[in-house]
């Protein structure tokens, strides 16, 4: 019985490790192509760079001179820490609103909130880069509101299914021991929410960081680029495919993301989790 | 220190669901009263109606002379401490205490005064640095209390601090709640479901049933002279057995007609009110004490000795309760270890009619106590 169950889980582990393999491979042959040299990532992709085609850091170069890389970098870093704040920030306080006020306006707020994470993107992208257009929304200040609008749905339903599991007493507590609601939000209710605010910050953050088709339909392209907008450039919108400049962007767009995930995916976890037991 | 007038109040929730109904009370400086009764009486709703946590639908409410219907909870010089203790979890015990004086502003020297001086009072003071998931429910209910000590409240309110709290932890705390208003002097209104503690631990109690106040008085007045079948049965463990019977005028006094029996009701007990009951239906209400199955007690009060069936007996140590068949009716008495009555016995006990209570069937208001 237990030599089965031994076997058991090696074999499971086995097929869990090459399934991790395989996942992660497409991040491995990126990072070994960004050293090697635009023909051979061409013509070899899957194979890792030797003496002849190894050209160091001459990829990262072109990417940040040739490409604007760095002001992509500055830009990106700016819509995400900005949406990102925006989404935690407003979205908790609605969240705690709407859970809190027993309202028949609070119950159809959060449906509608929810019901905006079942949208499709592709459904309103058109009419949302010509609203955005209209407003002016189209830089990377404009663009947090939007985000902050795409964000907001599985923000508010986290928020709200964490506020749920807080004690009303907790709250009464302050308010009694002399808090204003803005005071009870900030001293009590935010200090509790941290591991959720921790979760949605990680989720909101690589999804932001990531995005292409949002920032490409919104952004004034001819004064703003985020990251994955300067990959598709190099991807072809110069003429030319600069393999080892898309390899080496590649490797600092995922860098901050990887770590952020490695570091925090115990947060990531458990807020998830309780969102789904108590909402 | 401070009063609290309840002033024909009533709280009405949407959907014209009433929970409190013209409720008045009179709450002196430094009093500890309870509010007790079952689940759903509406007795944490006065509780937060004072702390302000609740509406009040009409009616007043003065803590001291001032009128607060309108004024926020933290207005109001009231400190509470809940069910749940409520403590705020990702402080530590000290910043839990502080909180309050630090929202006042009060400068740091006597925040860290008052804080250790309630810990020391509540011997707490090792647990400072700790967090509240660190702490036993016997210490967070302390910590729950200590941070409503710093305040130096005009009214503390005490929505069941003990309740989960274990049986001999809960024993012990109610004797240090009782030490610490003593100490403090001030007003306690404190609501349990427990009627053990209210008993232990009230200058008076208040029982409400439904949303109506049901008698106000001091404990042992509570239990001697109950005012209605719900207080007489809700006031007393065992509670008191209740019996109908018919009343009738024997001569100068009345009898208790009951399954063939006559039991004659104490001359001194008699008074002009039995009167309009003549032939008629009443409540007979007897406490489990005032039940005796002694030989002795039975041949000297034969004029009150019914037979019954014993078909439990509990062993409680000190005493032992017979739950006896008599007709239709089971009866509960608190006899002494001692006796000598087995299940299946048909023994005989005589009622203390000195102890006796009427009430009327109808209305279920006494008629004689």
């Amino acid at each position: 019985m237990k030599i089965g169950k031994k076997t058991g889980r090696g074999i499971a582990s086995i097929l869990l490790g090459i399934f991790s393999l395989i996942y992660v491979s497409p991040l491995f042959i990126i990072l070994f192509n960004s050293f090697k040299s635009q023909t051979n990532i061409s013509n070899e992709p899957f194979k890792l760079p030797s003496a002849a085609t190894w050209v160091g850091a001459a990829n990262y170069r072109a990417g940040i001179n040739d490409y604007g890389l760095l002001s992509g970098v500055g830009w990106t870093l700016l819509i995400t820490i900005g949406s990102v704040a925006a989404i935690l920030l407003l979205c908790s306080m609605f969240a705690w609103f709407i859970t809190r006020v027993n309202a028949i306006y609070s119950k159809i707020l959060y449906v509608l909130c929810v019901f905006s994470m079942v949208v499709p993107f592709q459904m309103v992208m058109y009419t949302l880069s010509q609203t955005a257009d209209a407003l002016r929304l189209n830089t990377p200040w404009g663009i947090i509101i939007v985000y902050l609008g795409f964000g907001a749905g599985l923000a508010v339903f986290m928020f709200s299914g964490f506020v749920k599991g807080i004690p009303l007493e907790i709250e009464e507590a302050a308010m009694i021991d002399g808090c204003t609601p803005v005071r009870t939000f900030f001293k009590v209710v935010l200090p509790i929410m941290q591991p959720t605010y921790i979760t949605v910050g990680i989720l909101q953050t690589m999804w932001i960081w990531n995005d292409f088709l949002l920032p490409y339909l919104v952004l004034d392209r001819n004064k703003y680029n985020t990251i994955s907008m300067l990959i598709q450039y190099m991807r072809g919108s110069f003429g030319v495919v600069h393999m080892g400049a898309i390899m080496a962007s590649l490797v600092l767009a995922v860098i901050p993301v990887v770590i952020l995930y490695l570091s925090a995916q115990k947060y990531i976890i458990e807020g998830v989790a309780a969102g789904a037991v108590k909402g | 220190m401070a009063s609290i007038t309840i002033n024909h109040i009533s709280k009405i929730y949407p959907g014209n669901i009433s929970v409190i109904e013209d409720c008045n009370l009179e709450i002196t400086d430094k009093e500890f009263i309870v509010l007790v009764g079952p689940s759903g009486c509406g007795k944490s709703t006065i509780l937060r109606m004072i702390a302000g946590l609740e509406d009040i639908s009409s009616g007043e409410l003065y803590i001291g002379d001032r009128l607060v219907n309108d004024v926020p909870p933290k207005d109001r010089n009231i400190a509470m401490v809940f069910q749940s203790y409520a403590l705020y979890p990702h402080k530590t015990v000290y910043k839990n205490m502080a909180f309050s004086l630090e929202i006042a502003k009060t400068p740091k020297e006597e925040i860290d005064v008052r804080v250790r001086e309630a810990a020391k009072v509540l011997d707490i003071e090792h647990l400072l640095n700790r967090k509240p998931k660190a702490l036993s429910g016997g210490q967070r209910q302390r910590v729950a209390l200590g941070r409503a000590m710093v305040r130096n409240p005009a009214v503390f309110l005490l929505d069941e601090p003990l309740s989960n709290l274990d049986a001999k932890l809960r024993a012990s705390m109610r004797t240090e709640l009782i030490k610490l208003h003593k100490q403090l002097g001030t007003t306690f209104v404190y609501v349990t479901h427990d009627q053990t503690e209210a008993m232990t631990m009230g200058d008076r109690i208040v029982v409400l049933n439904a949303g109506l106040v049901q008698q106000v008085d001091t404990p042992q007045k509570l239990y001697d002279c109950p005012n209605n079948v719900f207080v007489a049965g809700f006031i007393g463990s065992p509670q008191m057995n209740f019996i109908d019977a018919t009343l009738k005028k024997d001569g100068g006094g009345y009898v208790l007609g009951i399954n063939g029996d006559s039991l004659r009701i104490p001359a001194d007990k008699v008074m002009d009110a039995l009167a309009q009951y003549d032939g008629r239906s009443v409540k007979l209400g007897i406490r489990p004490e005032n039940i005796n199955d002694d030989a002795d007690y039975v041949a000297a009060h034969s004029d009150s000795a019914i037979s019954a069936v014993v078909e439990v007996s509990e062993l409680m140590g000190s005493e032992v309760y017979l739950y006896l068949r008599y007709g239709d009716n089971m009866l509960t008495a608190r006899v002494a270890p001692t006796t000598k009555s087995k299940i299946g016995d048909n023994i005989k006990v005589s009622l203390d009619m000195n102890k006796l209570h009427l009430f009327d069937i109808e209305s279920g208001d006494v008629i004689l106590n």
